[in-house]
Protein backbone atom coordinates (compact mmCIF):
# COMPACT_ATOMS: atom_id res chain seq x y z
CA UNK A 1 0.00 0.00 0.00
CA UNK A 2 2.27 2.51 1.09
CA UNK A 3 4.79 1.46 -1.81
CA UNK A 4 1.98 2.43 -4.29
CA UNK A 5 1.18 5.36 -3.05
CA UNK A 6 4.65 6.89 -2.60
CA UNK A 7 6.19 5.18 -5.62
CA UNK A 8 3.42 6.63 -8.08
CA UNK A 9 4.27 10.50 -7.92
CA UNK A 10 8.06 9.70 -7.95
CA UNK A 11 7.15 7.34 -11.07
CA UNK A 12 5.14 9.99 -12.66
CA UNK A 13 8.12 12.82 -12.40
CA UNK A 14 10.56 10.28 -13.47
CA UNK A 15 8.69 9.40 -16.57
CA UNK A 16 7.62 13.41 -17.74
CA UNK A 17 11.34 14.49 -17.07
CA UNK A 18 12.94 14.00 -20.04
CA UNK A 19 16.36 14.13 -18.62
CA UNK A 20 16.79 10.96 -17.62
CA UNK A 21 18.11 7.70 -19.42
CA UNK A 22 15.71 5.94 -21.43
CA UNK A 23 16.06 3.21 -19.67
CA UNK A 24 15.20 4.17 -16.41
CA UNK A 25 12.01 1.79 -15.40
CA UNK A 26 12.43 2.05 -12.01
CA UNK A 27 12.24 4.88 -9.25
CA UNK A 28 14.01 4.62 -5.91
CA UNK A 29 12.57 6.61 -3.08
CA UNK A 30 14.36 6.92 0.22
CA UNK A 31 14.03 9.13 3.47
CA UNK A 32 16.53 9.70 6.04
CA UNK A 33 15.79 10.87 9.92
CA UNK A 34 17.34 14.25 10.38
CA UNK A 35 17.57 16.45 12.81
CA UNK A 36 15.41 19.16 13.17
CA UNK A 37 14.45 22.44 15.83
CA UNK A 38 11.42 23.10 17.24
CA UNK A 39 10.31 26.62 18.57
CA UNK A 40 8.01 27.16 21.45
CA UNK A 41 7.00 30.87 21.64
CA UNK A 42 4.85 32.24 24.20
CA UNK A 43 4.08 35.19 26.27
CA UNK A 44 5.20 35.73 29.53
CA UNK A 45 1.81 34.68 31.05
CA UNK A 46 2.42 31.33 29.12
CA UNK A 47 -0.13 31.61 26.24
CA UNK A 48 1.61 30.45 22.95
CA UNK A 49 1.93 33.34 20.66
CA UNK A 50 0.17 31.44 17.86
CA UNK A 51 0.33 32.31 14.03
CA UNK A 52 3.18 34.72 14.94
CA UNK A 53 5.83 35.37 12.13
CA UNK A 54 9.02 33.52 12.26
CA UNK A 55 12.22 34.24 10.32
CA UNK A 56 15.46 31.71 10.63
CA UNK A 57 19.27 32.88 9.72
CA UNK A 58 21.38 30.81 8.96
CA UNK A 59 25.00 31.25 10.90
CA UNK A 60 26.96 32.01 7.84
CA UNK A 61 24.46 34.49 6.88
CA UNK A 62 22.94 36.78 9.30
CA UNK A 63 20.99 39.30 7.18
CA UNK A 64 19.27 37.15 4.33
CA UNK A 65 16.00 35.27 6.10
CA UNK A 66 16.58 31.37 5.52
CA UNK A 67 13.42 30.48 6.10
CA UNK A 68 10.01 32.32 6.69
CA UNK A 69 7.04 30.70 8.55
CA UNK A 70 4.29 30.99 11.00
CA UNK A 71 3.49 28.97 14.34
CA UNK A 72 0.56 27.14 15.10
CA UNK A 73 -1.62 27.81 17.24
CA UNK A 74 0.24 26.37 19.97
CA UNK A 75 2.85 28.82 19.01
CA UNK A 76 5.08 25.98 17.97
CA UNK A 77 7.07 26.26 14.42
CA UNK A 78 9.59 23.24 13.63
CA UNK A 79 12.18 23.62 10.86
CA UNK A 80 15.28 21.34 9.97
CA UNK A 81 18.57 23.27 9.45
CA UNK A 82 21.33 22.69 7.13
CA UNK A 83 23.53 20.51 8.94
CA UNK A 84 26.75 21.81 6.99
CA UNK A 85 25.99 25.13 8.15
CA UNK A 86 27.11 24.60 11.90
CA UNK A 87 26.77 27.54 14.26
CA UNK A 88 24.32 29.68 15.25
CA UNK A 89 20.99 29.98 14.11
CA UNK A 90 19.06 32.45 14.61
CA UNK A 91 15.15 32.26 14.66
CA UNK A 92 13.16 35.54 14.91
CA UNK A 93 10.06 35.47 16.22
CA UNK A 94 7.43 38.39 16.06
CA UNK A 95 3.60 39.65 16.33
CA UNK A 96 2.30 43.20 16.54
CA UNK A 97 5.31 44.32 17.73
CA UNK A 98 6.40 41.77 20.61
CA UNK A 99 8.87 38.97 20.04
CA UNK A 100 12.47 37.68 20.50
CA UNK A 101 15.11 36.55 18.93
CA UNK A 102 17.15 33.09 19.85
CA UNK A 103 20.03 31.54 18.60
CA UNK A 104 19.82 27.72 18.26
CA UNK A 105 23.61 25.91 18.05
CA UNK A 106 23.41 23.51 15.36
CA UNK A 107 26.56 21.06 14.29
CA UNK A 108 28.03 20.23 17.72
CA UNK A 109 26.18 17.49 18.33
CA UNK A 110 26.87 15.05 15.51
CA UNK A 111 23.61 13.70 14.51
CA UNK A 112 23.19 10.56 13.31
CA UNK A 113 21.65 9.89 10.07
CA UNK A 114 19.62 6.85 9.11
CA UNK A 115 19.53 6.03 5.68
CA UNK A 116 17.16 3.51 4.23
CA UNK A 117 15.70 2.83 1.03
CA UNK A 118 12.64 2.02 -0.41
CA UNK A 119 12.91 -0.06 -3.79
CA UNK A 120 9.72 1.33 -5.44
CA UNK A 121 9.91 -1.17 -8.15
CA UNK A 122 13.28 -2.39 -10.11
CA UNK A 123 15.84 -0.06 -10.54
CA UNK A 124 18.00 -0.72 -13.33
CA UNK A 125 20.55 2.28 -13.38
CA UNK A 126 22.23 3.80 -10.51
CA UNK A 127 21.14 7.05 -12.20
CA UNK A 128 17.96 6.80 -11.23
CA UNK A 129 18.50 7.14 -7.55
CA UNK A 130 16.34 10.70 -6.58
CA UNK A 131 18.57 11.99 -3.66
CA UNK A 132 16.96 14.26 -1.61
CA UNK A 133 18.33 17.64 -2.55
CA UNK A 134 18.82 20.82 0.08
CA UNK A 135 18.88 23.17 -2.46
CA UNK A 136 14.86 24.65 -1.13
CA UNK A 137 14.44 24.88 2.47
CA UNK A 138 11.05 25.50 2.32
CA UNK A 139 10.68 21.99 0.45
CA UNK A 140 13.01 20.43 2.70
CA UNK A 141 10.94 21.36 5.61
CA UNK A 142 7.71 20.13 4.28
CA UNK A 143 8.86 17.05 2.91
CA UNK A 144 11.81 15.60 4.78
CA UNK A 145 10.33 13.51 8.04
CA UNK A 146 11.84 15.10 11.07
CA UNK A 147 12.81 14.39 14.07
CA UNK A 148 11.54 16.61 16.53
CA UNK A 149 14.16 16.92 19.37
CA UNK A 150 11.91 18.31 22.45
CA UNK A 151 12.29 15.88 25.39
CA UNK A 152 13.18 19.34 27.10
CA UNK A 153 13.05 23.37 26.19
CA UNK A 154 15.81 24.88 26.23
CA UNK A 155 16.08 28.86 26.01
CA UNK A 156 15.94 31.39 28.31
CA UNK A 157 12.88 31.40 30.40
CA UNK A 158 13.05 31.29 34.42
CA UNK A 159 11.44 29.23 36.67
CA UNK A 160 8.67 30.99 38.71
CA UNK A 161 10.08 30.97 41.52
CA UNK A 162 13.32 32.71 39.93
CA UNK A 163 11.30 34.79 38.89
CA UNK A 164 9.66 36.28 41.88
CA UNK A 165 13.15 36.15 43.85
CA UNK A 166 14.40 38.59 40.90
CA UNK A 167 11.05 40.64 41.31
CA UNK A 168 11.21 40.56 45.07
CA UNK A 169 15.20 41.73 45.39
CA UNK A 170 14.29 44.47 42.65
CA UNK A 171 11.13 45.60 44.69
CA UNK A 172 13.48 45.42 47.81
CA UNK A 173 15.83 47.86 46.05
CA UNK A 174 13.77 50.63 45.28
CA UNK A 175 12.18 50.48 48.58
CA UNK A 176 15.50 50.41 50.29
CA UNK A 177 16.27 53.83 48.13
CA UNK A 178 12.71 55.26 49.23
CA UNK A 179 13.67 54.52 53.00
CA UNK A 180 17.38 55.66 52.54
CA UNK A 181 15.74 59.26 51.49
CA UNK A 182 13.50 59.76 54.09
CA UNK A 183 15.80 59.05 56.89
CA UNK A 184 16.14 61.64 59.33
CA UNK A 185 18.22 64.04 58.12
CA UNK A 186 21.06 64.92 61.76
CA UNK B 1 3.90 47.08 24.90
CA UNK B 2 7.52 47.03 25.37
CA UNK B 3 9.36 47.01 21.73
CA UNK B 4 11.70 43.90 22.66
CA UNK B 5 15.75 43.59 20.98
CA UNK B 6 16.52 42.80 17.80
CA UNK B 7 13.64 44.38 16.33
CA UNK B 8 13.81 47.80 15.69
CA UNK B 9 16.13 48.79 12.87
CA UNK B 10 19.61 50.30 14.15
CA UNK B 11 18.65 53.81 13.13
CA UNK B 12 15.30 54.23 14.89
CA UNK B 13 17.19 52.63 18.37
CA UNK B 14 19.67 55.36 17.60
CA UNK B 15 17.61 58.13 17.79
CA UNK B 16 15.09 57.13 20.50
CA UNK B 17 18.39 57.08 22.88
CA UNK B 18 18.60 60.82 21.38
CA UNK B 19 15.30 61.89 22.45
CA UNK B 20 15.24 60.03 25.71
CA UNK B 21 18.94 61.07 26.39
CA UNK B 22 17.77 64.86 25.92
CA UNK B 23 14.20 64.29 27.71
CA UNK B 24 16.32 62.86 30.68
CA UNK B 25 18.85 65.25 30.57
CA UNK B 26 16.06 68.64 30.90
CA UNK B 27 14.40 66.51 33.50
CA UNK B 28 17.05 65.87 35.90
CA UNK B 29 18.27 69.48 35.36
CA UNK B 30 15.08 70.60 36.39
CA UNK B 31 15.03 68.40 39.39
CA UNK B 32 18.46 70.15 40.49
CA UNK B 33 16.96 72.99 40.39
CA UNK B 34 14.46 72.34 43.07
CA UNK B 35 15.04 73.70 46.63
CA UNK B 36 15.86 70.32 47.82
CA UNK B 37 16.30 68.01 44.89
CA UNK B 38 15.80 64.58 47.21
CA UNK B 39 12.42 65.04 48.93
CA UNK B 40 10.33 63.57 46.39
CA UNK B 41 13.19 60.92 45.48
CA UNK B 42 11.09 58.14 47.88
CA UNK B 43 7.75 58.93 46.70
CA UNK B 44 9.29 58.31 42.93
CA UNK B 45 10.92 55.03 44.15
CA UNK B 46 8.04 53.51 45.65
CA UNK B 47 6.36 54.36 42.04
CA UNK B 48 9.15 53.56 40.13
CA UNK B 49 8.61 49.81 42.05
CA UNK B 50 5.03 49.91 40.95
CA UNK B 51 6.08 50.70 37.66
CA UNK B 52 8.94 47.97 37.84
CA UNK B 53 6.28 45.25 39.05
CA UNK B 54 3.55 45.71 37.22
CA UNK B 55 4.35 44.29 34.16
CA UNK B 56 4.32 40.73 35.61
CA UNK B 57 1.08 40.84 37.03
CA UNK B 58 -0.98 39.84 34.38
CA UNK B 59 -4.56 40.59 34.18
CA UNK B 60 -6.74 38.25 31.55
CA UNK B 61 -8.38 40.13 28.60
CA UNK B 62 -9.39 37.19 26.12
CA UNK B 63 -7.46 36.76 24.07
CA UNK B 64 -4.33 37.72 25.17
CA UNK B 65 -3.71 39.31 28.66
CA UNK B 66 -2.60 42.70 29.52
CA UNK B 67 -0.29 44.07 32.74
CA UNK B 68 -0.25 47.89 33.76
CA UNK B 69 1.83 50.45 32.54
CA UNK B 70 0.68 52.96 34.83
CA UNK B 71 2.37 55.98 33.27
CA UNK B 72 -0.38 58.53 33.55
CA UNK B 73 -0.50 58.08 37.24
CA UNK B 74 3.42 58.64 37.66
CA UNK B 75 3.10 61.83 35.60
CA UNK B 76 0.06 62.38 37.90
CA UNK B 77 2.17 61.83 41.19
CA UNK B 78 5.93 62.43 40.20
CA UNK B 79 5.67 65.16 37.35
CA UNK B 80 9.31 65.70 36.72
CA UNK B 81 10.23 62.92 38.31
CA UNK B 82 8.08 60.61 36.02
CA UNK B 83 10.51 60.55 33.72
CA UNK B 84 13.59 59.17 35.12
CA UNK B 85 11.68 57.14 36.82
CA UNK B 86 10.36 55.63 33.84
CA UNK B 87 14.01 54.51 32.43
CA UNK B 88 15.09 53.48 35.77
CA UNK B 89 11.72 50.94 35.64
CA UNK B 90 12.02 50.29 32.09
CA UNK B 91 16.22 48.88 32.29
CA UNK B 92 15.87 47.06 35.32
CA UNK B 93 12.53 45.39 33.31
CA UNK B 94 14.93 44.62 30.48
CA UNK B 95 18.31 43.73 32.44
CA UNK B 96 16.24 41.01 34.92
CA UNK B 97 13.63 40.00 32.99
CA UNK B 98 14.26 40.40 28.99
CA UNK B 99 10.99 42.97 29.18
CA UNK B 100 12.24 45.12 26.77
CA UNK B 101 15.42 45.19 25.59
CA UNK B 102 18.54 47.37 25.92
CA UNK B 103 18.81 48.42 22.49
CA UNK B 104 15.40 49.48 22.54
CA UNK B 105 15.42 51.12 26.14
CA UNK B 106 15.64 54.57 24.72
CA UNK B 107 12.48 54.06 22.09
CA UNK B 108 10.43 52.55 25.17
CA UNK B 109 11.29 55.26 27.48
CA UNK B 110 10.38 57.81 24.83
CA UNK B 111 7.24 55.90 24.20
CA UNK B 112 6.11 55.63 27.85
CA UNK B 113 8.10 58.19 29.71
CA UNK B 114 7.58 61.66 27.47
CA UNK B 115 3.29 60.84 27.44
CA UNK B 116 4.15 60.65 31.57
CA UNK B 117 5.28 64.56 31.41
CA UNK B 118 2.46 65.48 28.99
CA UNK B 119 -0.02 64.19 31.72
CA UNK B 120 1.50 65.75 34.60
CA UNK B 121 1.36 68.77 32.42
CA UNK B 122 -1.94 68.47 31.42
CA UNK B 123 -3.33 67.23 35.07
CA UNK B 124 -1.67 70.39 36.67
CA UNK B 125 -3.20 73.16 33.76
CA UNK B 126 -6.76 71.46 34.16
CA UNK B 127 -6.48 70.32 37.78
CA UNK B 128 -8.22 74.28 39.11
CA UNK B 129 -11.01 73.95 36.73
CA UNK B 130 -11.55 70.08 37.53
CA UNK B 131 -11.76 70.75 41.69
CA UNK B 132 -15.07 72.80 41.04
CA UNK B 133 -17.10 69.80 39.95
CA UNK B 134 -18.17 67.14 42.32
CA UNK B 135 -16.11 64.64 41.54
CA UNK B 136 -14.02 66.74 38.97
CA UNK B 137 -10.29 65.69 40.07
CA UNK B 138 -11.79 61.81 39.57
CA UNK B 139 -13.07 62.40 36.00
CA UNK B 140 -9.86 64.32 35.47
CA UNK B 141 -7.29 61.24 36.77
CA UNK B 142 -9.44 59.07 34.93
CA UNK B 143 -9.08 60.73 31.53
CA UNK B 144 -5.68 61.69 31.99
CA UNK B 145 -4.47 58.10 32.94
CA UNK B 146 -6.63 56.67 30.15
CA UNK B 147 -5.09 59.26 27.68
CA UNK B 148 -1.35 58.35 28.74
CA UNK B 149 -1.76 54.98 28.29
CA UNK B 150 -3.65 55.46 24.69
CA UNK B 151 -0.48 57.85 23.24
CA UNK B 152 1.81 55.64 24.43
CA UNK B 153 -0.43 52.46 22.71
CA UNK B 154 -0.42 54.57 19.62
CA UNK B 155 3.24 55.19 19.26
CA UNK B 156 3.83 51.38 20.09
CA UNK B 157 1.11 50.71 17.09
CA UNK B 158 2.89 53.29 15.06
CA UNK B 159 6.57 51.89 15.40
CA UNK B 160 5.47 48.29 15.43
CA UNK B 161 3.61 49.48 11.89
CA UNK B 162 6.22 51.46 10.18
CA UNK B 163 9.74 50.34 11.51
CA UNK B 164 9.48 46.71 11.70
CA UNK B 165 8.19 45.39 7.94
CA UNK B 166 6.14 42.60 8.18
CA UNK B 167 8.04 39.76 6.91
CA UNK B 168 5.77 36.97 5.80
CA UNK B 169 2.50 38.06 6.05
CA UNK B 170 1.31 41.71 6.33
CA UNK B 171 -2.77 40.83 6.52
CA UNK B 172 -2.16 38.30 9.84
CA UNK B 173 0.00 41.16 11.26
CA UNK B 174 -2.25 43.66 10.40
CA UNK B 175 -5.28 41.43 11.94
CA UNK B 176 -2.43 41.09 15.50
CA UNK B 177 -2.14 44.63 15.36
CA UNK B 178 -6.02 44.79 15.48
CA UNK B 179 -6.43 42.55 18.60
CA UNK B 180 -3.67 44.13 20.18
CA UNK B 181 -5.63 47.61 19.36
CA UNK B 182 -8.79 46.58 21.17
CA UNK B 183 -6.39 45.06 24.15
CA UNK B 184 -5.44 48.55 24.79
CA UNK B 185 -8.41 50.25 24.64
CA UNK B 186 -9.36 47.60 27.44
CA UNK B 187 -6.20 48.18 29.09
CA UNK B 188 -6.74 52.15 29.32
CA UNK B 189 -10.01 52.02 30.67
CA UNK B 190 -8.61 49.87 33.40
CA UNK B 191 -5.52 52.22 33.72
CA UNK B 192 -7.96 55.30 33.72
CA UNK B 193 -9.86 53.63 36.96
CA UNK B 194 -6.86 52.61 38.88
CA UNK B 195 -4.78 56.17 38.60
CA UNK B 196 -8.59 57.42 39.60
CA UNK B 197 -8.83 55.52 42.77
CA UNK B 198 -4.91 56.03 43.26
CA UNK B 199 -5.08 59.78 43.02
CA UNK B 200 -8.55 60.10 45.32
CA UNK B 201 -6.89 57.77 47.88
CA UNK B 202 -3.93 60.16 48.01
CA UNK B 203 -5.52 63.22 48.11
CA UNK B 204 -7.54 61.96 50.89
CA UNK B 205 -5.13 60.51 52.64
CA UNK B 206 -1.48 62.27 52.23
CA UNK B 207 -2.77 65.27 49.65
CA UNK B 208 0.90 66.76 50.23
CA UNK B 209 2.29 64.27 47.85
CA UNK B 210 -0.15 65.73 45.30
CA UNK B 211 1.89 68.81 45.35
CA UNK B 212 4.26 68.25 43.34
Amino acid sequence: MKRSRFGCPWLALLLLSGALPAQAHGSNVQFRTTEAIEIQAQFDSGTPMSEAQVTVYAPDDPATPWLQGITDERGHFTFTPDPARAGNWEVKVRQAGHGDIISVPVGELASETVIAQTHAADSTSAATTAEPTDSTPAATTAEQPALIARADWSGSAYTPLQKWLMAASGLWGFIGTALFFTRRKG
Amino acid sequence: MHLPDGLLPPGLAIAGYAVSGGTLWYTLRRIRQERDPTENIPKASLLTAAFFITSLLHIPVPPASIHLVLNGLMGIVLGTYAFPAVVIGLFFQAVMFGHGGISSLGVNAAMMGIPALLASAVFQLLKPQAQRFAFGINALSFTVGAGTLLLSAAIFVTLAITAIPADVDAGLEQRAIMIALTGYAIQAGIEGVFTSMIVAFLTRVKPELMNS
